[in-house]
């Protein structure tokens, strides 16, 4: 009896501290680069099959819920490509190995986290935090390096049903890392940082000309207790405003993206309960860029680089190419009764901790939005980002099913360094460029 | 023989200078390619119907703003040069389309109350005198060929009757058509003046024009420079000036409702900025210099005669300015209720004192602003003018009585509203702060300001004003609230705001007919609620929008719905309509024994010393008790705004 009672107390010691077995190095590699030993079948996903309404059903469980009901209502169809391993810097993987095994999960923060990825083993059904852990590997991982831009960005509005093109949107975005930096010097801090601050965004609108001079500016705190800071010029006002935490789950600029949609996830891991549900390969739209056969020719770039084209119902779609991938499937429930969406299905790369494809629910359970966006390798993008090895962002479509509408997104990013300053990130900076 | 030239002002050489500068920038800007030049602008129609009283069109405002931007890269020590520059072209057809009521056939011949009664020359018989046809006083009469009974309106005819009270003749025609009561460099616009407001003597139409520019320093630090023409706002709240006062505006637009932006009257300015970032203490702490170095404008309040006058001050001034320069009617002066003809310079409004470019007559503010702690702040100071006009009495004026005296001469007379009109010093320190406040998913916003050297009108003071210090502040609070079954899936944006005037030298005491003193309140609060939903992607949103005056006990809702039909073409549907009381009376200095003894009252125990007892009326001082709400309220109109931006 006794020693079921230490057996009890030490599984119940185990699922509440999270860890149940010894972390080691390996599970570093095994976590950043799984794609060593990733068995993929040759002949199911050879290169250049094409995915779609007469043959989904046979990939039904290499697909998300949201992608394969796009396809098997002949909304999409998709073309498979080879699996690649989109490895992350040398100095990430190196920050991961040497901090991994102090990072813990405190009161509603990480202990001891440093740099790199915090939590690099396997997730398990059965540790209640695994979820949590992968939302921390999430707010961590190389969403743009260190930092980025992406100019131009340009969004889409579109009637899914008719196609129509209903508003255009020209952004200029930039984001950067306070802490835990890995790559771009100051390493691991940018100091003075008297409050913080883990990470900020910036958004600015060029055109149409009703939103010109909007730019939107997010601060996260690395304490992850503490409300985002976010503040919003408005053109019109010549005025910054501090924005609520209510307009975060507000859809920005009339798009179908929630300021929480943006990056897959843009918001507080506090703001979810998360629970992992399991580990799958699924088709994500990884690729490379370069090896596009159809971009679009819509916007001329002084560099030469064409935007990815898109196609489907709606021109909703990304014509991009889906990899079988590494999947870890996760249930997000907002923490605020409020909320406009019950829950999240989302499904996070597990190599690069993105969220590649969410499905989210309305309040009601009924499926709402599904969100993916391509990565490109980048190694076959923008010569700047050749051996950054950051993915870059290429193309996104957030599909709002019930009012059958969609914006997509396609980017023009890099992580030079120059294009990112701190000074930034500041209300003032948002003052200064508004005019 | 050498002839003299006039050295021009120092002020206009600068500007001269500047303007030369800037437009040579300016072609260097455009002469190559602009690849990273950014040009974008509207057309406009704003049409306006003022239903109430019948009075139909009151704007068809056709608008083109063009706006072009350029970055100029790196010179020297400065990097990031850009040059801005903002175009505006209106053309407002209301005054062709509608022209009996606001151009050159507005007005008419009028008539003047009498309300009647006892006098000491006998009983007065109630009755509408015509213009021109009231008693006159032994000084004698006014040239009426100078100032005919056409093309006037009775001061406040369309939000009162006299009832009693003074009535005033106002000339509301354009200043080229009828030049009474225009106020040189002031009111004064001309028909062309009123249709192309931008083509005026201070080139409107050149709305922005300037060059912003950094240099970097040490640590990430920077130092902004803008120079030029520009808009400068200091605030965190919404349709209240506390703080963005460094820019006048301009009323004659569209009263209070328009967009700031769009009203600030741009000025010729330089700010440096040092931004320093984040340091040990603060996430972000910037100190900035403003040197406002045009020259001196009031804040537009319209003209006369025209749809757009806040307060209706503009029409008063006018009539007052027609009192002065020529003479006229005013109804139930004399005994407080017999139609009056005056001679010219005995009561009005004799000059406007706009003060001249001199260096210290610029204007200098100061702002150090920054978060802390989630919080973000500004301190503010600003070295300014008054920006609405102060009419000081005392101005030498005639006394109608004066041949029964041997008082020919103009003469200061205390109490007599025979007015200049000023723009005093201000002093101005302020500060604003913003928090979001998670447990109730709010944003806090906070400004205030406190004021030494504003003027007030104030009956209990000889010279008919009085100086007081001011304490305003606003109160605004920002929430995101889901109202499910209007809107499952948007949250609706519900902002309030509390806005509070204090006068800490406010004066206000009982005389045996009515209050005498500050016609403004001691204490006022006016509340703003804006709520906005979002339907088809943003595409479709109705708001609506409603302020409360709470002394004036006047209410305005302006609901509208904003309908983006594409990215370029917008449609904008308003109706702005008022409730509650409209034209309060206050003591408006009659019985005040301005020309003792000929005007001392039983209630004058001295016969030979003027002093108010507190006759009141809706005219002149009411209008500061109504506030621009009140004073507004039969102006209740409905509007389609129609742009096509590119």
């Amino acid at each position: 009896m006794k020693k079921i009672v230490c057996t009890l107390f030490v599984a119940g010691f185990i699922a509440w501290t999270g860890v149940a077995y010894a972390v080691t190095v390996a599970d570093v590699d095994t976590s950043l680069l799984p794609y060593k030993n990733f068995e993929v079948d040759p002949v199911k996903f050879k290169p250049g099959t094409v995915v779609n309404k007469s043959n989904v059903e046979k990939y039904k469980d290499s697909l998300d819920v949201g992608t394969y009901q796009s396809i098997k209502d002949g909304w999409y169809e998709l073309t498979i490509t080879e699996t690649t391993s989109f490895d992350p810097p040398a100095a990430y993987i190196e920050a991961t190995r040497k901090n991994f095994a102090s990072t813990k999960l405190g009161e509603g923060n990480l202990v001891g986290f440093v740099a790199g990825r915090p939590f690099v083993e396997e997730p398990s059904t059965d540790d209640p935090k695994a979820g949590e852990k992968l939302a921390w590997n999430n707010k961590y991982s190389l969403i743009a390096g260190d930092g980025g831009t992406i100019y131009p960005f340009y969004w889409k509005y579109r009637n899914m049903k008719s196609g129509k093109l209903e508003r255009q949107i020209k952004l200029e975005v930039h984001s950067l890392n306070f802490m835990h930096r890995t790559i771009e010097a100051p390493i691991p801090n940018i100091t003075p940082n008297p409050s913080g601050i883990f990470r900020a965004l910036y958004i600015g609108v060029e055109e149409p000309f009703d939103i010109k001079n909007t730019q939107l500016l997010i601060q996260r705190h690395e304490d992850d207790r503490k409300r985002d800071n976010a503040w919003l010029y408005l053109g019109f006002q010549r005025r910054v405003r501090r924005l609520s935490s209510g307009q975060t789950t507000d859809a920005f600029l009339g798009s179908d993206l929630m300021i929480e949609d943006f990056e897959g996830y843009n918001n507080r891991v506090a703001d979810n309960n998360w629970k992992y549900i399991g580990t799958k390969k699924l088709l994500l739209p990884f690729y490379n860029h370069n090896d596009l056969t159809e971009l679009s020719t819509e916007f001329e770039e002084p560099d030469g680089y064409r935007y990815v084209a898109f196609g489907g119902q709606g021109n909703c779609f990304p014509k991009v190419p889906w990899q079988l991938r590494k999947v870890y499937v996760i249930e997000a429930t907002p923490v605020d009764p409020n909320h406009p969406i019950s829950k999240r299905i989302m499904y996070m790369d597990a190599q690069t901790g993105f969220f590649s494809r969410t499905v989210s629910f309305d309040r009601a359970g009924k499926l709402w939005k599904t969100w993916m966006i391509g990565e490109s390798h980048p190694d076959y993008h923008l010569k700047i980002n050749k051996g950054s090895g950051i993915p870059q962002w290429d193309a996104f479509a957030m599909i709002d099913t019930q009012a059958m509408h969609c914006t997509t997104g396609q980017f023009h990013s890099n992580n030079d360094p120059k294009q990112v300053s701190p000074k930034m990130f500041t209300p003032q900076y948002l003052r200064k460029r508004g005019k | 023989m050498q002839i003299p030239h006039r050295k021009a002002p120092v002020g206009l050489k600068l500007k001269t200078t500047l303007l030369a500068s800037f437009l040579a920038i300016f072609a260097m800007s455009i002469g190559s390619i602009p690849v990273w030049a950014k040009v974008s602008g509207y057309v406009e129609n704003d049409t306006y119907n003022r239903y109430t009283n019948d009075r139909g069109l009151s704007k068809v405002r056709n608008t083109l703003q063009l706006e072009y931007s350029k970055e100029l890269g790196s010179v020297g020590i400065f990097s990031e040069i850009e040059f801005n520059t903002t175009l505006r072209a209106t053309y407002d057809g209301v005054y062709d389309l509608n022209s009996d009521e606001w151009g050159n056939h507005a007005g008419g011949s009028i008539t003047m109350e009498q309300a009647g009664g006892p006098s000491p020359i006998g009983p007065i018989p109630p009755a509408q005198v015509p213009f021109g046809n009231g008693i006159v006083l032994p000084y004698g009469d006014y040239d009426k060929t100078k100032n005919p009974n056409q093309g006037l309106e009775n001061l406040g005819q369309y939000l009162h009757s006299p009832d009693g009270g003074l009535d005033i003749a106002v000339p509301v025609r354009p200043c080229d058509k009828d030049s009474r009561g225009c106020l040189d460099g002031y009111m004064d616009a001309d028909l062309n003046e009123l249709r192309f407001p931008e083509f005026n003597d201070r080139q409107d139409w050149l709305r922005e024009f300037y060059v912003d520019a950094t240099v970097p320093l040490a640590d990430g630090k920077e130092l902004g420079l803008k120079l030029g023409r520009q808009q400068i706002i200091w605030g965190r709240t919404d349709l209240f000036r506390v703080l963005d006062i460094i820019n006048p505006v301009d009323f004659s637009r569209n009263n209070i409702y328009d967009e700031l932006e769009d009203i600030r009257i741009p000025m010729w300015m330089l700010e440096t900025e040092l931004r320093t970032g984040p340091g040990k203490i603060f996430d972000d702490l910037n100190f900035s210099i403003v040197w406002n170095f045009d020259k001196f404008r009031p804040d537009n309040l319209g003209q006369g005669g025209t749809p757009n006058q806040i307060l209706d001050a503009g029409s008063f001034f006018r009539g007052m300015k027609n009192l002065w320069d020529n003479g006229g009617t005013v109804g139930n002066f004399a005994f407080g209720n017999t139609a009056t003809n005056f001679r010219p310079h005995t009561l009005g409004i004799k000059d406007v004192e706009l003060p001249n470019w001199t260096l210290s007559n610029t204007q200098l503010g100061a702002k150090i602003e920054g978060v802390y702690k989630d919080v973000g702040f500004s301190l503010n100071y600003l070295y300014t003018r008054q920006q609405l006009p102060s009419l000081h009495g005392g101005v030498p004026a005639l006394n109608p009585w004066g041949p029964l005296s041997g008082d020919l001469t103009e003469q200061p007379r205390a109490y007599l509203p025979a007015f200049d009109i000023h723009f005093p010093r201000v002093n101005l320190f302020g500060g604003s702060l913003d928090y979001y406040v998670d447990p109730i998913k709010s944003v806090i916003r906070v400004e205030a300001a406190y004021t030494t050297g504003e003027e007030f009108p104030n009956t209990a003071r000889p010279e008919l004003y009085s100086e007081s210090d001011v304490i305003r502040w606003v109160f605004g609070w920002d929430r995101n609230t889901f109202i499910r079954f209007l809107n499952p899936k948007k949250a609706f944006f519900f902002s309030a705001q509390i806005f509070g005037q204090h006068l800490l030298d406010h004066e206000l005491k009982n005389g045996p007919l009515g209050l005498i003193g500050m016609p403004d309140w001691k204490d006022n609060y006016l509340a703003t609620l804006l709520i906005k939903g979002w339907w088809q992607n943003d595409r479709l949103s109705p708001q609506l929008l409603v302020a409360h005056d709470t002394k004036a006990r006047a209410t305005t809702f302006e609901p509208s719905v904003s309908w983006l039909v594409t990215d370029n073409l917008s449609l904008i549907a308003r109706w702005n309509t008022k409730l509650g009381t409209g034209a309060r009376k206050f003591n408006d200095v009659r019985f005040a024994n301005q020309f003792p003894p000929f005007t001392a009252t039983p209630l004058h125990s001295d016969p030979n010393t003027p002093l108010p007892v507190g006759l009141m009326g809706y005219e002149p001082l009411g209008r500061f008790r109504s506030g621009p709400l009140g004073m507004a309220k039969n102006e209740d109109q409905v509007s389609v705004s129609l742009r096509y931006a590119f």
